[in-house]
């Protein structure tokens, strides 16, 4: 007897069946996801990148972030995510509609990053990350970070000198020879950017009509352990 | 005819000789593709390790080699991955399929010189694809990172092995099927499945949002899942009983064990995404079909384990079984613990950490590498018609790479539990039970870890000194003279029963 | 069947087509043992055997096919593609939906902890600051005082020289509020929590801070567009 085709057909049905289920399922159930519309903000969320941080998000693919750092928030009662300041609510599928590109990501050797644009923004925040690029030491004594010098220029001041130079924002023992200065890359302008635009509008009402409510009093609630203390 | 007469010729062999000579011509069909597979897997596995090491070495002293671009972490580790599983991984397992294959449908492969051109660019594919990742081409889509214009050369290399495979089984002579021809069917098919709808989801046209994700990791579970492990299981089914001289325990337990494999598997993936933005009914569903895992895994063990009892003094004497047993019994294990890493519970500590990674090494080293390395170790003798030169090299190849890989697993674990609890707990009544590990910050879970970062780097060096020794002993036996004569097999040590082959 | 298989199983003894090589082989003793040297010590080609199943295995499957089921079934989400949390309630979660959510004061607090990790990269967890660069937060009479001065410091930020506890500051705090030019637009609501929570931690014990005083503070500054300095802030000591 040949099972030569029945084997076949076995094979070819158990990985038919969990791509239905795992993936074209859901591929239609998402795909009418729409941006929400919050009157508070009066603005539609989730918000597309602004171009510097598209071309930012490329740098953050060829270095390899995704490795180290993840863009989710584990939701409340689930990991201590909310706890640690990255993020005020769980990750949602809607957050990630415009992105091209999802970096999940499976570790985290470092924090999370989905709302580090939270964490650290405007002008100080753009401070932070040059001196964190330069030597993750700068700020993070004892972090494993990589340095990324190569996200820097140094060069010869011709001229005046440029009014972009960022070596006054780096202790004195990174300071460059004289008649030197230190200017970010394009890359490095555009991965600044891309950790600046980072971060997660208010959660829409389909999402928070949704949320987990523990049944018991709020005392108890296992979700808020820190409200304990 | 001639059966008879070589039997009469040589009565001093087993009366089936006319077996041995088919295998013999089988064999000799195999050598060209198998070798070159072979070959550069080997070179692969070398590229794979030196990048391994500076990959773990940057873990823990983040300076080493700090200011090249092309170095930096992010780069390396991806690096590593595609070069041992892309080069090393696939190529071994395209050489083992082959000649597994061939052997068991009693069927010589035809026009093996064609089967070069696969093989040429297969790796021309995969460097292509490593440069590109060097370059800052990478995808970082986990598992897929070779840049889209590396994959339709693979993918054409693909296509000729995986129809040469099925070529070489439809025009076998045998008509039993054998439970490895099951496994190695399935695995061609799985590959190219996974491989073309990944591609096609998430590099050429990417679908919405998370969905990405759901891809992804449908996609590199499964290719761990259905692709090497059938490979690796059919090479237990093969050379275990082959070794032994004994049947398989049991048939029914080897069709339950993988059609369960079939079923579960398939669906097991979702659980990288467990607490994620996917839907939580695929996460349960994904959580269920790995604890279901454990069916396969228990029932392919107990018959392996089965066949092996009463025979389990040949570890002693066969490089190949000492391999291949350490492989399957690290499949048992790597299996239930990965069960038991789905369990939202477990997973809450363990996902996102060390553990993972000591995790995925268990899976693809301790089970598929080193079942690779048994398998090599019988196979090449057959195509070569040589002995290997040193078993003195064999048995620094196993002390070094299972120690190795013990402590690696066992350390990263470790450091991963570690680096897991530290991170849940910033708050509450826990804090003050293991102050150690309490309200530390991400520098605070950094320290925390770094001891067990530095143990991988030592392990890994360890692990790569087997390699070398392997390189050596293959490279050596390559070049070495074809003995005149019989010849007896390379064992640790003396075997009292001559037959106990490799 | 077992037997049939067994048999299909070994080789039939007829020369396969194209056995050149094989034949030759067989032609001589030398060229035998050349060819077949490694082949002849090995053993049979695998087979199988027919053991039969375990009944407790086939017990054990069940019983695990059965546990699942009832897991998928109680985790399921309702099959709904916006649920992310396994513990959801469908019942629960629309009777909570139509209520208004009111924070408990400690769930303020908790809120404003949560709010302090963007605080601690100067700060600090301990709330010490760091020696001669960023103030601490502990025992400051800037957290501690006038709440007016507080909310101030936090919407538009403050530059400049700046004495906390006895010692002299180069201030670099940025605008947390809905302002023109701050980075953060932090809702008057996190404002509130995360000034709760400075004045209610490390051993500070000040009153709490209102949504509605943060509200009212940033309306009557409606019109400031840059940080504070220390002595603007005068008024409000």
């Amino acid at each position: 007897m040949n099972r030569a085709p029945l084997i076949f057909l076995g094979i070819f049905f158990a990985i038919a069946f969990s791509w239905t289920g795992i993936v074209l399922t859901n591929h239609l159930g998402y795909a009418k996801l729409q941006p929400v519309f919050n009157e508070d903000e009066g603005k539609a969320f989730p918000q597309r990148l602004p171009g510097e941080a598209i071309r930012g998000k490329e740098v953050y693919r060829d270095l390899g972030c995704v490795y180290c750092h993840t863009q989710q928030v584990r939701h409340a009662g689930y990991g201590v995510d909310l706890e640690r300041g990255w993020g005020e609510r769980g990750s949602v599928a809607r957050d990630y509609i415009h992105e091209k590109r999802v970096y999940l990501g499976t570790m985290r050797t470092g924090p999370d990053l989905r709302n580090v644009g939270a964490r650290f923004a405007g002008e100080g925040g753009r401070d932070w990350h040059i001196q964190h690029f330069y030597d993750a030491q700068i700020t993070s004594k004892g972090s494993i970070m990589p340095n990324y010098r190569f996200l820097f220029e140094t060069r010869p001041i011709v001229g005046e000198p440029s009014p972009k130079a960022v070596q006054s924002k780096l202790p004195p023992q990174y300071q460059p020879p004289a008649g030197h200065e230190i200017v970010l890359t394009q890359r490095g302008e555009d991965l600044i950017a891309y950790l600046l635009a980072l971060k997660d509008g208010p959660l829409g009402p389909d999402e928070t009509s949704r949320l987990y409510v523990p049944k018991e009093e709020p005392k108890k609630e296992a979700s808020q352990p820190e409200a304990a203390k | 005819m001639s059966a008879t007469l070589t039997a009469s010729l040589n009565p001093a062999s087993s009366p089936d000789v006319a077996q041995r000579a088919e295998l013999s011509a089988i064999d000799a069909s195999t050598k060209a593709p198998a070798l070159y597979f072979l070959g550069s897997s080997v070179l692969w596995l070398i590229v794979g390790t030196v990048f391994a090491l500076i990959a773990s070495f940057k873990m823990h002293s983040p300076t080493f080699l700090g200011d090249i671009e092309w170095l930096t972490f992010g780069r390396a580790r991806t690096l590593h991955l595609n070069a041992v599983i892309y080069g090393w991984s696939v190529n071994a397992s395209f050489a083992v399929a082959l000649w597994l294959m061939a052997r068991l449908s009693r069927a010589e492969l035809r026009h093996a010189g064609l089967l070069l051109i696969a093989a040429i660019f297969w790796n021309v594919g995969v460097t292509v694809g490593m440069v590109g990742i060097a370059i800052g081409h990478s995808t970082s889509i986990e598992w897929l990172e070779f840049p889209a214009y590396a994959t339709p050369i693979l993918f054409f290399a693909y296509a000729f092995v995986g129809a040469w495979a099925v070529a070489t089984f439809r025009f076998g002579r045998s008509k039993h099927i054998y439970v490895s021809q099951w496994y190695l069917l399935a695995a061609l098919f799985w590959f190219p499945s996974l491989y073309g709808v990944a591609q096609v989801m998430l590099v050429f046209e990417p679908t919405r949002g998370t969905v990405q994700a759901l891809v992804n990791w449908w996609f590199a579970h499964n290719v761990l899942g259905l692709w090497f492990t059938p490979i690796g299981l059919a090479a237990i089914y093969y050379f275990l009983p082959k070794v032994l001289g004994k049947p398989i325990n049991s048939y029914y337990l080897s069709v339950l064990g993988f059609w369960s494999l079939a079923i579960f598997y398939n669906w097991a993936g979702v659980h990288h995404l467990i607490g994620g933005p996917v839907p939580v009914w695929v996460q349960t569903a994904g959580i269920a079909a790995s604890f279901m895992m454990v069916v396969p895994v228990i029932v392919t063990g107990l018959n392996q384990h089965l066949t092996l009892v009463g025979s389990a003094s040949a570890l002693k004497y066969s490089p190949t079984l000492r391999f291949i047993v350490f492989g399957g019994v690290n499949y048992t294990l790597t299996s239930l613990a990965g069960s038991l890493m789905s369990m939202r519970s477990w997973a809450e500590i363990t996902h996102f950490t060390h553990y993972t990674v000591g995790h995925a090494h268990h899976g693809m080293y301790a089970f598929f590498t080193m079942v690779m390395f048994g398998s090599i170790y019988y196979i090449l003798p057959r195509i070569l018609l040589k002995e290997w030169p040193s078993a003195k090299l064999i048995s620094l190849h196993f002390w070094a790479t299972a120690i190795g890989i013990t402590i690696y697993v066992v350390g990263l674990s470790l450091g991963g539990i570690l680096q897991g609890i530290a991170t849940n707990m910033t708050h509450g009544p826990d804090a003050s039970i293991i102050p150690y590990l309490s309200n530390a910050d991400v520098k605070g879970i950094i320290e925390i870890t770094l001891p067990y970062l530095q143990v991988r780097s030592y392990s890994g060096v360890l692990i790569t000194i087997g390699h070398l020794a392997f390189a050596v002993n293959f490279v050596w036996m390559l070049v070495q003279p074809r003995p005149v004569g019989a010849t007896a097999p390379t064992l640790f040590r003396p075997a009292p029963d001559l037959e106990a082959a490799r | 069947m077992s037997d049939d298989q067994k048999k299909s199983n070994l080789p039939p003894h007829v020369p396969a087509p194209q056995h050149e090589r094989a034949e030759q082989a067989g032609a001589n003793d030398q060229s035998i043992q050349k060819v077949h040297a490694i082949l002849l010590r090995e053993k049979e080609e695998p087979s199988e055997g027919f053991t039969p199943m375990p009944l407790f295995l086939l017990g054990i499957i069940s019983t695990m096919i059965l546990v699942c089921s009832i897991y998928v079934v109680h985790y399921r989400g309702d099959f709904d593609p916006l649920v992310y949390d396994h513990r959801y309630d469908a019942v629960a979660a629309k009777a909570a939906a139509s209520g208004p959510k009111v924070l408990t004061p400690e769930q303020f607090v908790a809120a404003g902890k949560r709010q302090y990790a963007t605080c601690v990269a100067c700060h600090q967890a301990s709330g010490l600051g760091v020696a001669g660069v960023y103030p601490p937060l502990a025992a400051s009479e800037w957290v501690l005082g006038n709440e007016e001065r507080l909310i101030r410091v936090l919407l538009h930020g403050l530059n400049g020289p700046i004495q906390v506890k006895g010692n002299t500051y180069n201030g670099l705090m940025p605008a947390f509020g809905k302002v023109p030019g701050g980075g953060y637009n932090w809702s008057n609501e996190r404002i509130a929590q995360v000034l709760t929570y400075i004045r209610q931690e490390w051993g500070n014990t000040a009153a709490p801070i209102t949504t509605e005083k943060v509200a009212e503070v940033l309306k009557a500054e409606a019109a400031r567009t840059k940080p504070w300095t220390q002595d603007e802030l005068k008024p409000f000591e």
